[in-house]
């Protein structure tokens, strides 16, 4: 069946995305990247351009490149909006036969639908080469406000570019859709967009299986692109400041410049301060001279914030004016945020939307993509490809085993597809230990006392031998039901035992969110707890293995060496009691060093019977520990015959 | 016994009605895990190639000052050849890693798959071509890391007296 595309075709960029196995995907654009700027141009050399080759020869090119063309897209020339763009738009621009927008590209008018039919056209013909098939099928995103003649002109450069249009759908409503807020039920939702170029709000309320527009504002003219100046014009300023040369009139000095104003505005996204460094920026009668400042965060925020308390209020008004301004509720009637435009993820903005509402945005979503996002969705819906026969369901939760100290061991992590099934070998954690006692459980949480116990059983009948030594396989198996089978085998003996959990997916949707945050709020304790248990289990190792060493080497090793070891290991053993991850590390340090003697004492005295101090070396020998442990064991034959 | 016939023939067609759609699911999913694989391992192999990318760009960056530097370094006298070798050094090693420097001259047609016009002025080369490289451009492989930014020459101010 042929791929229905989802397009969002914005005012300044454009998307592609595609349903691929149930999940939405971005398809990449012949350069190389997940958007396509939304410009169109007739090069001097009389060859039409679209994207970011129109893009890069926009400026020595203004008269014949097209840009924001979905501002005039199905309007008449005399509406208002028009003449305002008509203002500041750099082409020419005149009234066509039927009142609508005419553009002048090279030496020909074309309808702003033709424009974006180019725009389409490339979208369809990247996605064609991405994808090795045709695609004669799309779902086009819309702003909210469009009228019916906007639509109409949308649809009509689509079938132009040679798509047939399914469905057009609002770009909040996509927004919605991607985060698959279209299935709750009599909710309201904002939508807030800020985009490179127009700011965007949307109020919508989902019914029963619709989604309706309640309300729409904004400002076309505001967006991310005012805050790249105003960051590149406070730079130049700040430099005229330093050195008292105006770098305005340099192009390569503003090229830099540009460039560094908007690896500032990312960096700031994330770090609290920046720093702007351009050595040779220009030069003077005194040689060459340097940019180099510092830029915080909170200085990005005071230049932006007139631009974010303008989006703050026009949200207000959007959500709380009555109708026809505004949707008529409270701010407290919302109950989901969506975030969307690139711009959205500067911590400021955020904040700003988190403070209004009261409550945080979703924002998991690429805010560049989730537009695009949403439109595959709805293109899977048409075409049937969500609603898929074998739905397969995840494991919520981890599953575990308890091993030496209390550790949770995962078997089958969260999120997890099933049916599955994991298979991992264990051994003993002491000397002729003949029974292990496995401990199934179910959490996030390192610590296997702080999960939920699924099961528990014991497997007996292990030959007696040295710890370490037995090969115990554990295996989990989760059915399509959700059925979870454990079952451990003694590799030597053939013993098995084994038990089935009905319910190991069984719990309540607020069961598993309890669980997921607890082990959110205790990650840094629960860390901690785990590196205690597990240096811990180091020392026992290693006192276990020097102990051992002692014992093997018998009066080979002198008794002043002898004696030395034995204190350490003592003091190993006193240390490991205590709660002090510092002293328990320096004690078996300690002891480590202490026990290299061993293996000298055997070099100096007997060359040939050294390999069981050899082994005793060094902290990261990985020896066989208490409780089934994941065994090392790169060879699973070896203690098997 | 007629209806018990019938009734056990329309079982086994619903049973091998059933069989048929479970067993295209199967291999379906099969062939999709399959198919996964493959294209993860072709997504595996573009990442391994375009990796560090982010890296090679700032990278850029850095080498453009650095020549920078050389420029004012040679208008004050020569540059002490060491200077030089590291300079060579660094683009070396980013060679090894696949990138590339964009050849360009002045003269040479504007290409908007390699270059950037950032401005235009008078030139003694052709209108509508090069008139001087302002940045280098730099690729990755076959991909464009960063276009040439260069200004154009401008066309009816050519100085032909």
């Amino acid at each position: 069946m042929p791929k229905i595309i989802g397009i969002d075709l914005g005012t300044t960029n454009s998307a592609v995305a595609i349903m691929e196995g149930g999940e939405p995907r971005i398809l990449e654009n012949s350069e190389g990247n997940r958007t396509t700027p939304s410009i169109t141009a007739k090069s001097k050399a009389g060859e039409r351009l679209v994207g970011l080759l129109a893009k890069r020869q926009s400026v020595t090119n203004p008269k014949n490149t097209i840009f924001s063309v979905k501002r005039l897209i199905g309007r008449k020339f005399s509406d208002p909006e028009v003449q305002r763009d008509k203002a500041w738009l750099p082409f020419e621009m005149r009234e066509s036969s039927h009142g609508g927008v005419e553009v002048k590209m090279g030496e020909e008018w074309y309808s702003p639908e033709q424009i974006s039919a180019f725009i389409l056209g490339k979208l369809k013909a990247d996605a064609e080469a991405k994808l090795g098939e045709k695609v004669e099928e799309a779902v086009i995103t819309v702003p909210a406000y469009f009228d019916d003649s906007q639509r109409q002109a949308t649809k009509n450069a689509g079938e132009i570019a040679g798509l047939k249009v399914d469905r057009l759908v609002n770009e909040p409503t996509a927004a919605a859709l991607a985060y698959g807020l279209n299935k709750k039920k009599n909710e309201k939702i904002v939508v807030y967009d800020f985009g490179g170029g127009t700011f965007d709000i949307s109020v919508l309320e989902v019914g029963d299986d619709t989604v309706e527009v309640k309300a729409t504002g904004g400002d076309t003219h505001l967006g991310g692109d005012d805050f790249d100046k105003e960051i590149q014009q406070y730079l130049a300023e700040e430099y005229k400041k330093q050195e008292g040369i105006d770098i305005s009139k340099d192009p390569l000095a503003v090229q830099r410049l540009k460039e560094a104003a908007e690896r500032a505005k990312h960096e700031l996204s994330s770090a609290t301060e920046t720093e702007i460094n351009i050595p040779y920026i220009s030069s003077d009668a005194n040689g060459p001279k340097h940019f180099l400042m510092k830029m915080t965060r909170a200085k990005l925020e005071d230049l932006a914030r007139k631009y974010i308390e303008r989006s703050i209020e026009l949200t207000r008004e959007a959500v709380t004016a009555p109708a026809p301004k505004g949707a008529g509720f409270q701010m407290s009637d919302v109950n989901e945020v969506v975030l969307v435009g690139g711009q959205t993820r500067m911590p400021a903005i955020q904040a700003a939307v988190k403070n209004l509402f009261g409550k945080e945005a979703h924002k998991g979503i690429n805010p560049d993509e989730v537009v695009a996002v949403g439109a595959a969705v709805q293109a899977g819906i048409l075409q049937g490809d969500v609603k898929d026969i074998l739905l397969l369901d995840v494991t919520p939760l981890t599953l575990s085993i308890e091993t030496m100290g209390g550790v949770a061991t995962p078997m089958i992590v969260k999120n997890t597809t099933v049916p599955t099934s994991k298979t991992q070998v264990f051994s003993t954690a002491a000397d002729n230990q003949t029974s292990v006692e496995v401990h199934v459980m179910q959490g996030e949480r390192p610590m296997a006392a702080d999960n939920k116990t699924l099961a528990m059983f014991r497997l007996d009948g292990i030959p007696p031998s040295p710890r370490g030594m037995p090969q115990i396989e554990v295996s989990f198996d989760i059915d399509a039901n959700g059925i979870l089978s454990v079952k451990a085998v003694d590799k030597a003996s053939g013993k098995s035992q084994s038990v089935k959990i009905e319910a190991s997916t069984a719990l309540s949707k607020e069961e598993i969110e309890r669980l997921k945050q607890e082990a959110a709020k205790f990650a840094e304790e629960d860390a901690r707890k785990k590196e205690l248990v597990e240096v811990r289990n180091q020392a026992e190792t290693l006192a276990y293995t020097a102990e051992k060493a002692l014992r093997d080497a018998g009066d080979k090793v002198p008794a002043d060496v002898k004696s030395a070891v034995e204190a350490k290991v003592a003091a190993v053993k006193q240390a490991q009691s205590g709660e002090d991850k510092a002293v328990i590390e320096k004690a078996v340090a300690e002891l480590s060093a202490e026990m290299q003697k061993i293996g000298q004492s055997y070099y100096n005295k007997d060359q040939g019977a050294q390999d069981g101090a050899q082994t005793a070396n060094g902290p990261d020998n990985k020896n066989p520990e208490p409780g089934p442990e994941p065994e090392p064991a790169p060879d699973p034959d070896a203690a098997n015959s | 016994m007629d209806k018990d016939l019938r009734e056990l023939k329309e079982k086994l067609e619903k049973a091998k009605a059933d069989r048929d759609q479970y067993l295209a699911g199967w291999q379906r999913a099969k062939a999709d895990y399959l198919n996964y694989k493959k294209e993860e391992q072709a997504r595996l192999g573009e990442i391994a190639r375009y990796t560090g990318e982010e890296l090679l760009k700032e990278m850029i960056t850095v080498l453009d000052s650095f020549d920078l530097g050389l420029q004012a370094l040679e208008k004050s006298g020569p540059v002490e050849k060491g200077v030089y070798m590291i300079r060579a050094q660094i683009e070396d090693i980013l060679k090894k890693r696949g990138l590339e420097k964009i050849p360009l001259k002045p003269g040479d047609p504007f290409d908007p798959a390699i270059a950037e016009a950032i401005t235009e002025g008078e030139s003694e080369q052709p209108p509508g071509t090069i008139a001087e490289e302002i940045e280098p451009g730099y690729r990755l492989y076959d991909k464009v890391l960063r276009p040439a930014r260069v200004r154009l020459s401008k066309d009816k101010l050519n100085p032909t007296p």
